[in-house]
C-alpha cells in the first residue's frame, strides 16, 4: 500500500522512462495490469510469487525474481555461515577464558576488546579493512594475496572463494565475537554460583571439566537462543551492510537496491526468502534445546 | 562550507596533472589501425557499475549506461560515428550503403541496405529485419516510440493499436533489391538522428515482441553479450558472425572479451582500478578522491565536456515562480561559481546560464543574468535580484527546494534555499531519493515550486534541450511523464520552434541561428535556472590505451585496448 501511495512512484511513468509519450504510458499501465484495482494486483503478483514463479521486477524488464534470490543466496550463505563459525568458536574462546581468568588481566582484556568490537560499526570496519588490503597496503607482502571485491563461487574454486570471503568474514565477526563473548562470561559468572556446579567441584572434578561440561553447557542455552535469532536475520539479508562494502551481491544487497528502486515484486520475493531462514533457524534452535538441555527432555 | 573549498583543492590538483595530458591523445588514431589491431588485439576487458541499468533490449533500455553499451552490439541503418569528440556528432551510413537524399520534399528516404551483414545467430540481416524491428518499437511500447517514430505513416495506428502494428504505407521493404523506403508524414530535420540511436537498432525479424528484459537479442555489432545477471556481471564476447563493413559505424574491437561488473560502489572501484582488477568505471569518481587521481594517476584521468546541464526548474503555475520577476531575480541571484565549487571545480563543471551546452549547434553564447550581462557569466547580481522580488512582492512566500538526496544534489538544493532565504523567501529543502525525484517533481500534482535536476542529450540537435524540455507539448498535467518541469508554456516560442524544426530540413544553418534566438527568448523568460555543464570524468587502469571519447555517446570502450 505504502507502495502504490508513495507520490512519484507510478511504476507504469518509471518504466516507460523519460519523456515517455503518455500513450506509451498508458499502453505501458494496462501491459502490466497496473490500471486493476489493488486487491486484484495483489492477486496477480502472489500468484506469480508462488504459483507460477514468473514474477518479474518493474525495474529489471523480464528479470524473475525467484530464481535472482535463487542466485543471491549462496552468496548469502556463504558469508554468514563462515562468519557464524568464527563467531561461535571465538566468542566461546573469549568468553570460557575471560570466565576462568575473572578478574585477571585477561578478563579485561578481552572484555576491552570485546567492547571495541561491539562499538565498532560493521560498515566503518568493513571500509577500513578495504582500505588496508585492497588500497594502502595492497602492494606489500601482507595483503598482495588478497584477491578484487566481489564473490567467487565455491565450486568455480574452493581456495578462491576461501580468499575473497576471509576478509568479510572476520568483519562480519568481530561484532557478533563481541557481544557473544561478553553474554557468555556473565552467563559463566552466575552458573559458577550455581548448586550443581558446587556440587560438581565437590565431586572433585578438574576445573576444565566443571566449566567445560557443566558450567558451559547450561551457559549455552542462552547463548543458542540469541545465535538462532542473530543468524536467521543475517541469512535473511541483515548482512546487507558487510556485503554493499565487500561487493557481494547477496540477498541483502539484493533488498537494498529493490527498496531505493521501489522494486515490489524483489521487494516481496525477499522478505519472504528472510522469513522463510528465520523459521527455519528457529526450529532448529529448538532441536537443540534438547540435546543441551536435559531439562526439556524430560517434559 | 568546508567541503566546498576541499573541493576546489581537488579540482585544482586534477587540473594540473591533466595538462600534461591533453598533447597525447589523437596520436593513436593516425597510425596504421591494422598494425594497432595486430599488436594489441585480445585480453579480457574489465568494467564496473554500481548498478546495472535494467533491461538489454535496445528498443527498451533508455539510459545513458547501456546506450553507450548498445554502440558495440547494434546498428541502425545509419550510426552516429565512433569517432573523438565532436567527430561523434557526425551521422554516417551503418546497415544503409548510403545516406539517402531526401524525395517528395523531405517526406519519403530510400535507404539501399547493404549485402552479407549477418546477425550474431547466423542468420543474413535483411529488409525485412527493418520493417520488423520499427513494427517492434509500436509493439513493445519503446520509450520513444510516442515521441521519436510517431511522425512514421501509419505510426497513430501503432500507437493506438500498438499489438496488431504494421506501419502500413510507412516503411516499404523491396526484398529484390534489397531497398527500404520510409514515408514520414512531414519533413522532419531530426530523422537521421532519430535513427541513429539505440531505439532504432535493426533486429531479426523473428524476435519476440515483448521486452527481452535479461535475454539477449541477436544484433550485427562486433560484440555479442554471452550472459547478464543485472546483479553480478555482463559478459561480452566477439560476434563469430561479424566482419568490418565500416570503421566509421562499426569498427572491430581490440579486446576478445569485455566483462561489466556491477555492484561494487564507487570507493572500493577506484581502489579496483588503481590494482589493475578492473579497467574502468561507469560512475563519476567519489569527490574525495579527485585530489588522488588527479596527483599520483593524473595520465589515466580523461575529463571530457558533456552535452548536459544541470538547472533548476521552476513551477511557472505555483506561486511565487508565476511572477517573471521572481524567476528572473532568482536568476540573478545564484552565483554559479559556487556551484561549479560544490561539482568539483572548474576542471569538472563549467557555469552556464543559458539552455543549450556549449559546442551544441543552435549554441550561441549569451548570458542575461550576470553582473555585465553579455556572452559569458561573471558574477551574481544581488541587488538587481532583490529589486525585482521586491517589485514583484512576494517576498516572505515560502518556497521548497525539491533536490535528489545525492550528495551533489543535496548540497546544490542546499546552497539554493540559502539564496531563496537571502531573498527574502521563507525557504525550505527536501531532498528524496533519486530514484523518485526525476518522476516526482513533473507531476503537477506534488506541487513542486522549484527543484534540482538535469538533462543529458538523446541526440545533437538544439530541439532535444529546448522543444522536450519546454514545449507546451511536453507538459501534461496530473501525470508522472511531464518532462517539462516548469510547466511553461509559450504559444508564441511553441510556434518558433516549429518553424524551426521546418526550416532545419532544408537549412540546418539558419535553423540553428533561430534556435539561438529561442534559447534567449527562453532565458528572457526564465521558466528554469540553468546552473552548470557539467564534464565527464573517466578513470582508466594503467594498461587501458587508445582512450577515444565521442560527445554521442562517450568513451569507445572497444576501440581502447587492454594489452
Amino acid at each position: 500500500m505504502i507502495f502504490f501511495a508513495t507520490p512519484g512512484s507510478d511504476p507504469a511513468a518509471r518504466i516507460a522512462g523519460r519523456n515517455a509519450a503518455q500513450e506509451t504510458v498508458q499502453a505501458i499501465r494496462k501491459d502490466f495490469g497496473f490500471d486493476k484495482p489493488l486487491p486484484v494486483q495483489y492477486a496477480i503478483m502472489m500468484k506469480k510469487l508462488f504459483v507460477t514463479r514468473d514474477l518479474t521486477s518493474f525495474v529489471n524488464r523480464g528479470l524473475e525474481v525467484v530464481p535472482q534470490v535463487m542466485r543471491a543466496a549462496p552468496i548469502t550463505l556463504s558469508l554468514v555461515f563462515g562468519a557464524a563459525v568464527l563467531w561461535v568458536f571465538g566468542s566461546i574462546a573469549v568468553g570460557v577464558l575471560a570466565a576462568m581468568y575473572r578478574d585477571t588481566v585477561i578478563d579485561k582484556g578481552l572484555m576491552i576488546l570485546a567492547l571495541i568490537g561491539v562499538s565498532m560499526p560493521v560498515f566503518w570496519l568493513g571500509e577500513l579493512m578495504n582500505l588496508v588490503s585492497q588500497s594502502r597496503f595492497h602492494d606489500t607482502w601482507l595483503f598482495s594475496w588478497v584477491p578484487g571485491l566481489g564473490y567467487k563461487p565455491f565450486f568455480d574454486g574452493p581456495w578462491m572463494w576461501f580468499k575473497t570471503l576471509v576478509i568479510p568474514w572476520f568483519t562480519l565477526a568481530a561484532l557478533y565475537i563481541g557481544i557473544y563473548g561478553r553474554v557468555l562470561r556473565a552467563n559463566l559468572v552466575e552458573a559458577y554460583q550455581e548448586d550443581y556446579v558446587r556440587t560438581a567441584r565437590a565431586k572433585g572434578l578438574s576445573p576444565g571439566r566443571v566449566m567445560l561440561r557443566h558450567a558451559l553447557r547450561m551457559s549455552m542455552i542462552p547463548f543458542v537462543t540469541m545465535f538462532g535469532l542473530d543468524f536467521g536475520v543475517l541469512v535473511g539479508g541483515a548482512a546487507l551492510l558487510t556485503e554493499v562494502v565487500f561487493g557481494l551481491n547477496g540477498v541483502g544487497r539484493l533488498t537494498y537496491q529493490a527498496m531505493l528502486n521501489l522494486d515490489l515484486p524483489m521487494i516481496l520475493a525477499t522478505v519472504m526468502y528472510a522469513s522463510f531462514f528465520v523459521v527455519v533457524t528457529n526450529a532448529i534452535v529448538d532441536i537443540i534445546y534438547v540435546v543441551i538441555d536435559p531439562r526439556v527432555r524430560g517434559h | 562550507m568546508k567541503t566546498i573549498r576541499h573541493l576546489k583543492i581537488a579540482g585544482a590538483a586534477l587540473a594540473v596533472g591533466l595538462l600534461a595530458q591533453t598533447a597525447l591523445s589523437g596520436v593513436a588514431q593516425a597510425q596504421d589501425r591494422e598494425a594497432l589491431m595486430k599488436e594489441h588485439s585480445g585480453g579480457t576487458m574489465m568494467l564496473g557499475a554500481v548498478s546495472a541499468a535494467g533491461t538489454i533490449d535496445p528498443h527498451v533500455n533508455y539510459t545513458a549506461e547501456f546506450w553507450q553499451v548498445f554502440q558495440i552490439l547494434y546498428d541502425g541503418l545509419v550510426k552516429f560515428k565512433q569517432a573523438s569528440r565532436a567527430e561523434g556528432y557526425e551521422i554516417v551510413p551503418d546497415l544503409a550503403e548510403a545516406i539517402p537524399e531526401p524525395q517528395d520534399g523531405g517526406k519519403t528516404y530510400v535507404f539501399k541496405l547493404r549485402d552479407g551483414i549477418k546477425f550474431a545467430d547466423g542468420t543474413d540481416m535483411t529488409a525485412e529485419d527493418v520493417v520488423a524491428s520499427f513494427q517492434r518499437i509500436f509493439k513493445i511500447n519503446g520509450p520513444t516510440s510516442g515521441s521519436f517514430y510517431n511522425n512514421i505513416v501509419g505510426a497513430d495506428k501503432c500507437l493506438a493499436e500498438s499489438k496488431s502494428c504494421t506501419l502500413e504505407g510507412g516503411i516499404v521493404a523491396d526484398e529484390a533489391a534489397g531497398t527500404v523506403t520510409f514515408h514520414l508524414v512531414a519533413p522532419d530535420s531530426e530523422f537521421f538522428d532519430k535513427l541513429a540511436v539505440p531505439h532504432a537498432s535493426i533486429l531479426p525479424a523473428e524476435t519476440a515482441a515483448t521486452d527481452a528484459g535479461t535475454s539477449y537479442i541477436p544484433g550485427t555489432g562486433a560484440y555479442m553479450i554471452e550472459s547478464y545477471d543485472p546483479n553480478d556481471k555482463m559478459v561480452m564476447k566477439r560476434n563469430p558472425a561479424f566482419s568490418e563493413w565500416s570503421v566509421d559505424a562499426q569498427p572491430q574491437g581490440y579486446p576478445d572479451e569485455i566483462v561489466y561488473r556491477f555492484g561494487m560502489n564507487e570507493e572500493s572501484m577506484i581502489n579496483a582500478i588503481q590494482n589493475g582488477q578492473l579497467d574502468w568505471m561507469f560512475d563519476p569518481p567519489p569527490a574525495d578522491r579527485l585530489n588522488e587521481l588527479g596527483t599520483q594517476y593524473a595520465d589515466q584521468v580523461h575529463v571530457n565536456p558533456l552535452a548536459a546541464f544541470w538547472y533548476a526548474p521552476m513551477n511557472t503555475n505555483l506561486a511565487p515562480f508565476d511572477n517573471v520577476k521572481v524567476r528572473q531575480a532568482v536568476n540573478y541571484a545564484i552565483d554559479r561559481n559556487a556551484l561549479v565549487n560544490i561539482y568539483g571545480g572548474p576542471v569538472l563543471a563549467q557555469p552556464t546560464c543559458q539552455i543549450l551546452p556549449p559546442e551544441f549547434p543552435g549554441f550561441e553564447a549569451s548570458c542575461l543574468y550576470t553582473e555585465n550581462p553579455g556572452t559569458t557569466w561573471s558574477a551574481p547580481d544581488m541587488e538587481k535580484a532583490k529589486q525585482l522580488v521586491e517589485e514583484s512582492g512576494t517576498a516572505g512566500q515560502k518556497v521548497t527546494v525539491v533536490s535528489e538526496d545525492t550528495a551533489t544534489s543535496r548540497a546544490i538544493g542546499t546552497y539554493l534555499q540559502s539564496v531563496l532565504a537571502e531573498l527574502g523567501y521563507d525557504a525550505t529543502m527536501q531532498a528524496i531519493s533519486p530514484n523518485i525525484q526525476f518522476t516526482y517533481i513533473q507531476n503537477t500534482d506534488n506541487n513542486v515550486q522549484i527543484s534540482v535536476s538535469q538533462w543529458f542529450m538523446d541526440y545533437p540537435q538544439a530541439s532535444n534541450f529546448l522543444n522536450v524540455l519546454l514545449s507546451c507539448a511536453s507538459f501534461n498535467e496530473g501525470s508522472d511523464a511531464s518532462i517539462n518541469i516548469a510547466g511553461y508554456c509559450n504559444e508564441d516560442i511553441d510556434a518558433k520552434m516549429t518553424e524551426a524544426m521546418q526550416t532545419a530540413v532544408t537549412d540546418p544553418e539558419s535553423a540553428n541561428k533561430l534556435w539561438a534566438e529561442i534559447d534567449k527568448a527562453f532565458m528572457e523568460q526564465a521558466p528554469v535556472a540553468p546552473l552548470f555543464t557539467p564534464k565527464n570524468v573517466d578513470f582508466t587502469s594503467k594498461r587501458v590505451g587508445n582512450f577515444i571519447f565521442s560527445n554521442q555517446f562517450r568513451w569507445l570502450i572497444d576501440q581502447s585496448w587492454v594489452q
